[in-house]
């Protein structure tokens, strides 16, 4: 006797939908009315900035990512900037993990001290704002350790992700299995060869998509060090601005280069994820 | 205290050791090299200070500029978490225009450096606000007046009230992409029964945020709301680019005009510090005590 | 009622788009306004507002907190001749000239110095204020330099990279040595340190810091390079008020009072009791 006997008056199927609801349900539909807001939201801001007397020059804005001189194709300001900020956040990625993983292990160990200090570094960090960590190391510790504007950048980033990193860094040594801790132990590793060997190896595919996901973050931090005129992407387009007052168009550009920079970034963390997913 | 001691392991020293060379050359190139003078003593007269023409006291720069800050984080975190609310909501809309919108708001606002979206906000949005609500003019109306203890109370200088605005708006706009994914996840998490439930009692898809969706929701995503605000205190030093006078910017304008760069950078970042800090530890005894009240 | 609920949705969208684009929409009204002067709106309104940015000893906060500087005895003059009150609106310097095209302010009175790729998007009035770069040097060792003698190769500059000073340095001295640096600051200590012979800056920046450290450096000579003009800025299109601004300037220039007030802020240190300095 089956049980969904769909013919048997008791059980009715349940009414659809009036056919203009489904119309506007369905997906090309919705995908074109979506299309059609944000088309009037980017038209309205066009129209407006036009009455406020804007000159659009969008015709300018390619001569700045590259040209075709006598020498052949040349990169323009906006790639050297795009390139820079790479170049400023890798170098700023890379200290702020040695940092990272200094802290975390500094944090795990059973050190009084090295656990204090670790503490308190930690929340000296992460209240303080990245802009005021910026101008603290440029203006106060800048001159006394005599370091120029390029060094304080790479610093203040890698030191503020530093403070991030170590807690991805202790989760994710946290997370391996304590029975590795315990077999480790038990044939008689020591404390360091436990780490190098078994667990950091082991804790890489626990840490590696927040890890992006900084890298990411970082890259955005990063815009703020053009407040201290380091040349990066951000810099290279207010000085641009000022030299030729194109606002929009720039700020549309740069807007749109570290948009395609992050999601590129975070296609490669999703696939990440998914290849490292831990199935237990 | 002895057992403490004995406690310690030599990489213990040697932290001690290094902590304490590297503070002790940084005194001493302080003094020595830089040929710094210490003027400590003037930065609490920056904080309240005598004012020698009206006799009496005053908040004076770091005050304004703390002050300031805490309004705008208060203003601007009340109103990410409206706009949070609504983003969140229409992440989880059965209505795939609506997704998308919101999806596309929130991947804008957090793909870009906090930097360029305050530009980009101050640039095109927040004058043309300001013009169209002929803020302006009505805040320069009220600081006329004699009487306005309450407006400066709650907002300060009223004839620096649209630069506020701007703030608070653009600082809104660009945290209610996090609060929106925070509330987010809140949402989603509530288990399926729940929503099945209202459905089978004939509620509406409104109805059924409204009573029986949001309130568990929300109370559920507090800790992390705590930590957001806690952020917003700290990205509001980001609006000083745009010459909102909060605590760093009226730092900037202290270490113009009197050349005191340790001290104010050093003050201004212990204020931070207080606040934040200070926040973190209260939230987390909050939390500890909603445990075991349970 | 569902469709009507649908319907309602789809309207709120539209209001919403509408509501986000019609600030944008509504500038064709203040384009109207705009049309007119700035002195039109200055009356209007009962205010000037003035854009500045702080630099000592343009514009700075004295103990009290207040503004104080020769850009605010020029703006408070100003407003008291216009029979309006002032409002001075602290700028990031960077964005200052961005701020008034935006219409935050009227008129830019912040010792910005006239040059042809600001006048590009700004209106200058006529100078209210001259200054050019100075040399400061090290006494010790420049003792008895004559100017020619500072154009040789064992004599070390210090300048900042990339701005007026060093360009100045490398065209009217080319065969001194001239080391670059990050910021102006490091370049005077250069010079304080005797690890350089000579800057050049600003006045009135050369005779503030020969004034502080009158042991090692000194101002050796008068002469001004790249003598350049401070006006106020003010928008484009706007011919009423540059003509309201200029004889203001050129009145107060005649009266001798501009001069008396420059010379206060710029030449003397009476007024350093009011700002920690």
């Amino acid at each position: 006797m089956s049980a969904l006997d769909m013919e048997h008056p008791r059980y009715k199927a349940l009414p659809k939908q009036p056919s203009i609801q489904r119309f506007f349900g369905s997906a090309p539909v919705s995908v074109a009315i979506y299309l059609i807001v944000i088309g009037m939201i980017v038209y309205g801001s066009f129209a407006g900035a036009r009455n406020m007397g804007y000159n659009w020059q969008w015709y300018r804005i390619p001569d700045y990512i590259y040209t075709f001189t006598d020498d052949g194709f040349q990169w323009g300001e906006i790639a050297y900037g795009l390139v820079a900020t790479l170049n400023l956040s890798f170098t700023a990625f890379v200290f702020a993990t040695l940092l990272g993983l200094l802290i975390a292990l500094l944090r795990l160990s059973d050190l009084i001290v090295g656990n204090a200090v670790a503490l308190g570094f930690l929340e000296l960090i992460r209240n303080i704002p990245l802009l005021v960590l910026l101008y603290l190391f440029y203006y106060v510790l800048g001159p006394v350790f005599g370091f120029d504007r390029y060094t304080a950048s790479i610093l203040t980033l890698g030191v503020f992700h530093a403070a991030l990193i170590s807690e991805i860094l202790r989760a994710g040594i946290n997370a391996v299995a304590i029975g590795q801790w315990e077999a480790a132990k038990s044939i008689g590793m020591s404390q360091g060869q436990i780490y190098r060997y078994i667990i950091l190896p082991q804790s890489i595919r626990f840490m590696l998509p927040p890890m992006t996901g900084e890298v990411v973050h970082l890259i955005k931090s990063s815009a703020i060090v053009s407040v201290i005129a380091v040349a990066e992407l951000t810099t290279v387009g207010r000085n641009i601005i000022s030299d030729t007052y194109m606002s929009f168009e720039i700020w549309f550009t740069i807007a749109i280069v570290y948009m395609a920079v992050t999601l590129t970034l975070s296609v490669g963390v999703t696939y990440l994820e998914r290849r490292y997913a831990v199935d237990h | 205290m002895r057992s403490f001691i004995r406690k310690l392991r030599w990489p213990d020293y040697l932290i001690l050791v290094l902590l304490i060379t590297f503070f002790g050359y940084i005194w001493y190139s302080i003094g020595g090299t830089l040929n710094y003078k210490w003027r400590w003593e003037l930065i609490p007269g920056y904080i309240v200070g005598w004012h020698s023409g009206r006799e009496e006291y005053f908040a004076n720069l770091l005050l304004q500029g703390l002050t300031a800050t805490i309004r705008i984080s208060i203003y601007a975190g009340i109103l990410a978490l409206i706009l949070g609310i609504i983003l969140g909501v229409a992440r989880c809309s059965p209505n795939l225009t609506v997704r998308m919108l919101a999806r596309t708001y929130l991947e804008f606002l957090r793909n870009i450096p906090p930097v360029v979206v305050v530009f980009i906000f101050f640039f095109f949005l927040s004058q043309q606000l300001i013009d169209a609500l002929n803020l302006a003019r009505w805040s320069r109306g009220i600081a006329r007046q004699d009487d306005i203890l309450l407006w400066q109370i709650f907002f300060g200088d009223m004839r620096r009230f649209p630069s506020l605005i701007s703030g608070v708006i653009v600082l809104a706009l660009f945290e209610s992409a996090f609060v929106g994914e925070i509330v987010r996840a809140g949402i989603q998490s509530i288990p399926r029964g729940q929503r099945e439930a209202a459905r089978s009692i004939g509620m509406s898809h409104f109805q059924e945020l409204r009573y029986v969706v949001l309130p568990q929701a929300l109370k559920k995503v507090v800790p992390p709301m705590a930590n957001q605000f806690i952020t917003l205190i700290k990205d509001s030093s980001i609006i000083s680019l745009i010459s909102v006078q909060e605590l760093t910017f009226k730092t900037v304008e202290l270490v113009a005009s009197s050349r005191m760069i340790f001290e104010a950078w050093i003050t201004t970042a212990a204020f931070y510090f207080i606040v934040c800090f200070g926040l973190s530890r209260v939230f987390a005894r909050l939390e500890r005590e909603k445990k075991t009240d349970i | 009622m569902k469709l009507t609920r649908r319907a309602l949705g789809i309207a709120l969208a539209a209001a919403t788009a509408t509501t986000i684009a019609a600030p944008a929409i509504s500038q064709s009204a203040t384009q109207g306004l705009s049309s007119e002067s700035v002195i039109e709106t200055i009356k209007q309104d009962g205010v000037i507002r003035i854009g500045l940015s702080l630099f000592v000893p343009w514009s700075m906060r004295d103990k009290n907190g207040d503004l104080i500087g020769f850009e605010l005895d020029v703006g408070r003059q100003l407003a008291e001749d216009m029979g309006v009150e002032v409002e001075f609106v602290p700028t990031s310097w960077d964005g200052i000239i961005p701020a008034l095209v935006a219409g935050n302010f009227d008129a830019i009175i912040s010792g910005m110095s006239i040059t042809a790729q600001r006048n590009l998007t700004v209106n200058f009035t006529n100078p209210y204020a001259y200054s050019g770069l100075a040399i400061l040097a090290n006494k010790s060792m420049t003792e008895g330099m004559s100017l020619e003698d500072y154009n040789s190769a064992d004599v070390t500059f210090a300048a900042r990279r990339g701005a007026t000073p060093a360009v100045v340095i490398a065209k009217h001295f080319p065969d001194a040595t001239l080391l670059l640096f990050d910021e102006d600051g490091a370049a005077t200590q250069e010079v304080l340190n005797g690890n350089a012979h000579a800057s050049m800056a600003a006045q009135p920046t050369p005779n503030r810091e020969a004034g502080r450290n009158p042991e090692t450096l000194h101002v050796p000579f008068a002469n001004l390079y790249d003598p350049r003009g401070e006006a106020f800025a003010i928008r484009k299109g706007d011919p009423d008020a540059l003509n309201f601004f200029n004889n203001w300037i050129a009145q107060q220039w005649r009266s001798g009072w501009l001069e008396e007030r420059h010379n206060y802020w710029f030449n003397t240190e009476e007024w350093a009791g009011e700002v920690a300095q």
